[in-house]
């Protein structure tokens, strides 16, 4: 089996969630991909979400979320603030055919790592830069996260209930939408390349990435003059369309009462089969029985839809109102997709033994099955500073001595030095989850979640 | 002009809707020749709108035109033999075809992986659909709405006791778009060195759940089911959200460097710095609410581009909440050529998201998308239809 990129190597200097998603994508299609972290400046999401809540010993190589976006990488640790560091990094570039980085766009200039300085170094190097509003424009210097990006791509502005203000999806939602368009570009110049020979540079702005998701608001405002409301979880186009309430039941510490189904109704032929799989023949013709009515009167049939709902299971409604040909799917909480049987069976999940964590179901990165070859996403992540001496040594040839050295200067080496001491980290990063359970940040608690998940006994 | 990277490949666009046309249209942006097959009738999205005056036309839809930017249309009523007949001379060209119907759809219609695969060993067959070709759902029906349902993303968005909230935009289409579109490149480098084309089943539902940040993982290393709070983090990055200001709304976000000081300037109430609730990021996130009675006064009265500029000098990542309007008015944007105009010849001049990314050596192709059937004529000449056979085709309700 050969992998699309075998034999393409990264260096890998982004950091966090949309930069390590498409070098990730990158890593499954079988690139080698090298990620540098400084060990004053480490990917902060080795700080976030540890096995059983505990910030023992090296807690930063047992984070769920940087295993989540940092499986098959390998890792070194190189501080730009070193200006030997920098050069270091400068002697990589020769081997690489992708340089990927996600600073704010002066960053790299003021390291001389800029596209020019790169080219001069490797003609044909292809360079991405992810950042939040892209390296030109007014913008371009703002500090970026993702949770603000999708604010000011449009997309709120179309999401929250009706009447209510703007909302946000309760992930970054630009991140890993720029990063798969990120790992999509780098594909395009490697397509570019491979015919020409000829390298190139790739300013993806976040920001920007994701304003076609708002493509339909934006057209409605230039084509007719009126911006478009937040219609909660209705349709432009179908009636009735919404999320209703089930039965509650208790599907882990606390969750009663919180188990939904959306359902959308197209046309006649699909409201008629949903009525007779609700065993209300008696509502398919009268008041809703032709599309007109069903637009105009969504707010009573919302009610009596959950009427029915509210005594439904929300997984067996989806099963019946599917048999009878009528678009519904359960509302899923995260348990429940990690044990959702179609996922399951699609392999939507590789179990990765990350050492010292034990065996955890991983999202995958790409959502694409290829009939001629299996991306390699089944990998753990690199402890921090993991394959220094594998690259610096075994690419570079820096001896046993030169290492040393480096290491004794703290340029390279496998723990952080973080502006906060380490035993508070460890404090930190255990998160007060009774705390968030009382908010009702979390919903549940399961103690017994291994078993649920059938890893008993594969971690430690 | 410049070259353009996917300049010289082929692609034959059968799918419909949303997921499919986009992931093409990415494609044509980059220099592939789209042929986009269309049912004699149109793509549906063509009858989706927004429409000038709010009056349905085929070719007049906003939607359509946003998702088939740079593409050709060649009509083709591939439910009859004589249709599938004109299909499989284009697909001699082509390098990929991306459908979107019902899985085994293509199958029934003698159209599927397998029974092209032998004909046409080079081509990269792509499938997107909501749930995939196989699994338990794999006959279910699907939408965006459904898929992010299932995905896990909508019940952890919205406010906790009101009903999940599903993103606006059909995000599972776009998500589906994305992830085709980087495999059918991936499938192009893999044939290059192979030779080969190969078949690939795109699931919507799949590609939304490589976006899940942290909220499986939460349950598989901590037993937690993180829920829906106001969208916000279950990270301690409190606060991070959309706040009501004078003239509209503002993304206040601490970022790494914002709390005490720069926040406590930016409020003008310096004082605070020393308040518990400024120097304690647990304690902040679990009083929320007393956070906001100092934050929220002081925002109401203050405008977003006042509040974002001062704020960002500050170096506290605020960003802005833009809508349709003021997303074409941004300055930004327009400083980066982001949007551009196009010359429809329904609609007149109107602006494109044009630019999702920008490259240096092979700038993304900006144009409008084609009339239905625009280029049935020219297409199927290429492939040696002489003009009497096509009046038969389109007589036939074939083409």
């Amino acid at each position: 089996m050969t992998l699309p990129l075998e034999g393409i190597r990264v260096l890998d200097l982004t950091q966090v969630y949309a930069g390590p998603t498409c070098t990730r994508i990158l890593s499954d299609l079988g690139a080698d991909v090298i990620k540098v972290e400084g060990l004053k400046r480490m990917d902060i999401t080795r700080n976030f979400v540890m096995p059983e809540n505990t910030g023992k010993d090296d807690y930063w190589n047992r984070s769920g979320y940087f295993l989540l976006r940092n499986g098959g990488k390998r890792s070194i640790t190189l501080d730009f603030g070193d200006p030997e560091a920098v050069d270091l990094v400068k002697r990589l570039v020769p081997y690489a055919d992708i340089v990927a980085e996600s600073f704010t766009p002066r960053v790299m200039a003021k390291f001389g790592l800029d596209y020019e300085s790169l080219k001069e170094i490797k003609p044909e190097i292809i360079m991405i830069s992810l950042s939040g509003y892209g390296q030109t424009g007014s913008w371009r210097d703002f500090t970026a996260y993702g949770m603000g990006l999708e604010p000011a791509s449009g997309i709120s502005s179309v999401t929250g209930y009706r009447d209510g203000p703007p909302l946000r999806t309760g992930i970054s939602f630009t991140d890993p939408y720029s990063g798969v368009v990120g790992a999509g570009a780098v594909l395009a110049a490697l397509y570019y390349r491979r015919r020409t020979g000829k390298g190139q540079y790739i300013d993806l702005s976040e920001h920007e990435s994701a304003i076609p998701v708002a493509g339909y608001a934006i057209m409605e405002y230039a084509l007719t003059g009126r911006v478009p409301e937040r219609a909660g979880n209705r349709s432009e186009w179908y009636a009735p369309q919404g999320v209703y309430r089930c039965r509650g039941a208790q599907t882990g510490g606390g969750l009663a009462e919180d188990n939904w189904i959306a359902i959308t109704i197209r046309n006649d032929a699909e409201w008629e089969a949903f009525c007779h799989a609700a065993g209300h023949p008696e509502w398919e013709n009268g008041r809703f029985g032709d599309v007109l009515g069903r637009f105009r009167y969504h707010d009573e049939l919302d009610e009596l839809i959950t009427s029915w709902t509210r005594q439904q299971d929300h997984l067996e409604a989806m099963h019946l109102l599917q048999k009878a040909g009528v678009i519904a799917g359960a509302v899923l909480n995260p348990k429940e997709v990690l044990l959702d049987p179609h996922l399951r069976e699609r392999g939507a999940f590789d179990m990765i033994d990350q050492p010292d964590v034990g065996v955890r179901p991983v999202a995958r990165q790409l959502g694409a099955k290829f009939s001629a070859f299996e991306p390699g996403s089944a990998r753990p992540a690199p402890k921090l500073g993991e394959h220094n001496r594998e690259v610096l040594q075994g690419m570079l040839g820096l001896s046993d001595e030169e290492l040393a050295r480096l290491e004794e200067q703290k340029v390279i080496g496998d723990t952080p030095e973080g502006a906060v001491p380490l035993d508070v980290m460890r404090m930190f990063v255990q998160w007060p989850t009774a705390t968030f359970q009382q908010m009702g940040t979390i919903a549940g608690l399961d103690a017994d979640y291994r078993e649920q998940l059938g890893i008993k006994g594969n971690g430690k | 002009m410049p070259d353009s990277a996917l300049a010289g490949t082929r692609v034959v666009d059968l799918s419909q809707g949303i997921a499919g046309p986009y992931c093409a249209r990415l494609l044509a942006d980059l220099g592939a020749e789209v042929i986009k097959v269309e049912p004699p009738e149109g793509d549906y999205a063509r009858r989706l709108g927004p429409f000038p005056n709010d009056v349905p036309h085929h070719d007049r839809g906003g939607l359509f035109l946003h998702l088939n930017a740079n593409k050709k249309s060649v009509t083709l009523d591939l439910e009859t033999t004589s249709g599938r007949v004109v299909l499989r001379k284009l697909l001699a060209n082509a390098d990929v075809l991306i459908e979107s119907e019902t899985p085994g759809l293509m199958a029934s219609r003698e159209l599927g992986f397998e029974q092209l695969n032998d004909e046409f060993p080079q081509l990269v067959y792509c499938s997107v659909t909501p749930f995939g070709q196989t699994g338990p759902y794999a006959s279910f029906k699907g939408n965006s709405l459904a898929a992010m349902a299932l995905s896990g993303l909508m019940y952890i968005t919205g406010d906790p006791g009101k009903e999940p909230l599903c993103t606006g935009g059909e995000p599972a289409e776009y998500f589906g778009a994305l992830h085709a579109w980087v495999a059918i490149l991936a499938a192009l480098e893999h044939r290059a060195k192979t030779g080969a084309g190969q078949n690939i089943d795109v699931s919507m539902l799949e590609a939304l759940g490589c976006a899940d940040e942290y909220n499986t993982t939460m349950y598989a290393y901590l037993g937690a089911i993180r829920k829906r709070f106001y969208s916000r983090h279950a990270i301690p990055t409190y606060p991070s959200e959309i706040f009501p200001c004078r003239d509209g709304s503002i993304v206040v976000i601490g970022g790494a460097t914002g709390f005490p000081l720069m926040m406590a300037i930016l409020i003008e109430q310096p004082e605070q710095e020393g308040n518990p609730l400024f120097q304690n990021l647990w304690l902040r996130f679990m009083q929320w609410e007393k956070f906001e009675e100092i934050l929220r006064p002081y925002l109401a009265e203050h405008d977003w581009e006042d509040l974002l500029t001062r704020a960002q000098e500050l170096r506290i990542p605020f960003a802005a909440v833009l809508d349709a309007k003021t997303l074409l008015e941004n300055e930004h944007l327009r400083e980066r050529g982001f949007f551009e105009e196009v010359e429809h010849p329904e609609l007149g001049k109107v602006p494109l998201a044009a630019h999702p990314f920008k490259m240096s050596e092979t700038p993304l192709r900006v144009g409008r998308s084609p009339l239905l059937g625009e280029e049935t004529h020219e297409v199927l000449a290429e492939v040696g239809y002489e003009a009497e056979d096509q009046l038969v085709l389109r007589e036939r309700g074939v083409t």
